[in-house]
């Protein structure tokens, strides 16, 4: 019904959503080949090529080890792929940068740095001056809905506290991109939720782009207006899937409608269907 | 709660110094050491009170300081600005690597002589030999904590717009705080271990040439002055840096 498969051979280049919107990113034939110790190659990627257009929320979804992280990196120019070349906005990626900013499932705060501290930080290296920083800072403290724990030390917030404290710190220093690698990953179920809808609350504030790594199919779902499935062995795209949902999404409607229940058992079981042994749950 | 048990800790720490004292007094109360050999502890106290009040025993005091200090405070810009450079420089690992693989396990006292050849034998001998045998802990551990900075911080960091080289000091060093502390705390006893041997071998003054100078002429309470002198310092100097630690750690789990 609302499924609608694409070949992965379509997708270079081929704007994909209903909306013709300009592609932010665009991955083209990218291959990433690790020497193991084992001193056996060992293909992560193989050949991907994938489009993301300016203001979507696409999930990337796929069994352990498909290499899901290992792509975001590669636009995060945390690593540069074996070959092929990631675009941003028509620009090769050589490096990190501020118009791309990554969260990580480890939270990945400055231990050393108050939340106001690490939160303060992106502004700061962009030259702002410390109080500017901090009004940015706060401001974006409160959005994540910390206001009160700006003195707080990272060890002495919850997991999910962290992970709003790791949100705020790369949305501070304003990226067009956020590359997001399991945020939610760590957290328990309730956490999960609760910091979905405050992230889809954000996001449809101002609609960055967002490349959201998960193992969750409804979260993928919940979230996202693309899904890429990828698939193991060597890792490649299986599929990509538009979520013709309407927004703002609000879990209790989406939870009771049909079309919603349909994405997840259909994804649910192409991974049935799969080569791959391993479910993402 | 916090507080009695601190407290506790407290009690529990002090109880083993009191019984080393009650042993030392027993062994002198029932005579199985002679008094002119082993004095009582209070004699020794009340003779280290005296000392303190005295002019040249402070001099002796501020001499041994001035050295570890000098000698502590090399071994630490050395120990960690090698100790970062080989983690983030794989030229400089390369040739750091060996050297200290076979300077570390080499009793640096064995270098004092030509030490005292090369510098005299005033201050400058005494500090370089404290730096030598403090700067491989540091430097060991400095490494170490450097090495397994979680990646992550690094590409946060680079991500939010820090310029590659200032990563090292915003990033690196920080995250390695932990460990460099640690082998500061490490040199810092053997800086207070050091200096006191290197004053005993060869010195015109400091706490370890009291010891000496007192033991060449049987002067048994006098030999004990300067060594409780330098444990009482080596424990103020800890708590110091632990106070430090305590404040710059005080973002890490577990301090
Ligand atoms: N630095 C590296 N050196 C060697 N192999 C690596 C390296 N990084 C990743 N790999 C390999 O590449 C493959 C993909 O890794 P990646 O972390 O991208 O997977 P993933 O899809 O994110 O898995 P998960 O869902 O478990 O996080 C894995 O088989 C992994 O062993
Ligand atoms: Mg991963």
């Amino acid at each position: 019904m609302g499924v609608t498969p694409i070949r992965p051979g379509e997708l270079a280049g081929v704007p994909l959503g209903r909306r013709p919107a300009e592609p932010i990113i665009e991955i083209d034939h990218v291959s990433q080949v690790f020497k193991t110790s084992s001193r056996r190659d060992h293909t992560a990627l193989s050949n991907i090529s994938l489009s993301v257009e300016e203001g979507a929320f696409v999930s990337i979804l796929g069994p352990s080890g498909c290499g899901k992280s290992t792509l975001l990196y590669i636009v995060g120019g945390f690593v540069s792929p074996t070959s092929g070349t990631a675009k941003m906005k028509g620009k090769p990626i050589t490096g990190p940068g501020t118009d791309r900013g990554p969260v990580f499932q480890e939270f990945a705060l400055f231990p050393w740095k108050s939340v106001l501290g690490n939160v303060m930080y992106g502004p700061l290296q962009q030259g702002m001056n410390s109080a500017k920083a901090e009004a940015r800072a706060l401001e974006l403290i409160a959005m994540v809905g910390l206001t009160g724990f700006e003195k707080f030390y990272p060890k002495e917030l919850s997991g999910g506290m962290k992970q709003r404290v790791a949100l705020a710190r790369t949305l501070a220093y304003g990226p067009e991109v956020l590359l997001m690698d399991e945020p939610f990953g760590a957290l328990d179920a309730h956490t999960r939720t609760r910091l979905q809808n405050d992230l889809l609350e954000i996001w449809e504030r101002d609609r960055k782009t967002v490349l959201f790594v998960t193992h969750s199919v409804e979260e993928a779902v919940f979230l996202s207006d693309k899904v890429v499935m990828m698939s193991r062995s060597p890792g490649r795209i299986r599929e990509v899937i538009d979520i013709d949902l309407p927004r703002p999404r609000r879990r209790e409607e989406l939870l009771l409608d049909p079309r919603y229940q349909n994405y997840i058992v259909e994804i649910e079981r192409m991974f049935d269907d799969s080569g791959d042994n391993e479910l993402p749950s | 709660m916090i507080t009695t048990r601190t407290t506790n800790e407290w009690l529990l720490g002090a109880a083993p110094i009191v019984l080393v004292l009650l042993l030392w007094q027993g062994l002198v109360s029932f005579g199985y050491a002679p008094a002119t050999l082993l004095p009582p502890p209070v004699q020794v106290f009340l003779r280290m009170g005296q000392q303190l009040a005295s002019a040249t025993f402070q001099q002796d005091i501020a001499a041994t300081l001035f050295r570890l200090f000098a000698g502590f405070a090399i071994a630490v810009v050395l120990g960690v600005s090698i100790g970062i450079a080989a983690a983030v420089s794989p030229p400089v690992n390369a040739v750091v690597r060996p050297i200290v693989r076979v300077l570390a396990p080499l009793p640096k006292v064995a270098l004092y002589p030509a030490f005292l050849l090369l510098l005299g034998f005033n201050h400058e001998s005494k500090i370089m030999l404290v730096a030598a045998d403090a700067l491989f802990p540091i430097l060991l551990s400095t490494y170490y904590g450097a090495t397994i900075v979680e990646q992550k911080l690094i590409w946060s960091a680079l991500a939010a717009g820090t310029p590659p080289r200032d990563v090292l000091w915003k990033v690196v060093l920080p995250a390695a705080m932990p460990s460099i502390l640690t082998g500061c705390r490490i040199g810092l006893v053997i800086s207070c271990i050091v200096v006191f041997l290197a004053e005993m071998i060869t010195s015109t003054d400091g706490l370890g040439h009291v010891l000496v100078t007192a033991a060449r002429t049987f002067q048994a309470v006098d030999m004990f002055v300067p060594l409780i002198t330098i444990s009482l310092l080596g424990l103020i100097l800890n708590g110091l840096l632990q106070g430090l630690r305590a404040y710059l750690l005080r973002g890490f789990p577990s301090v």
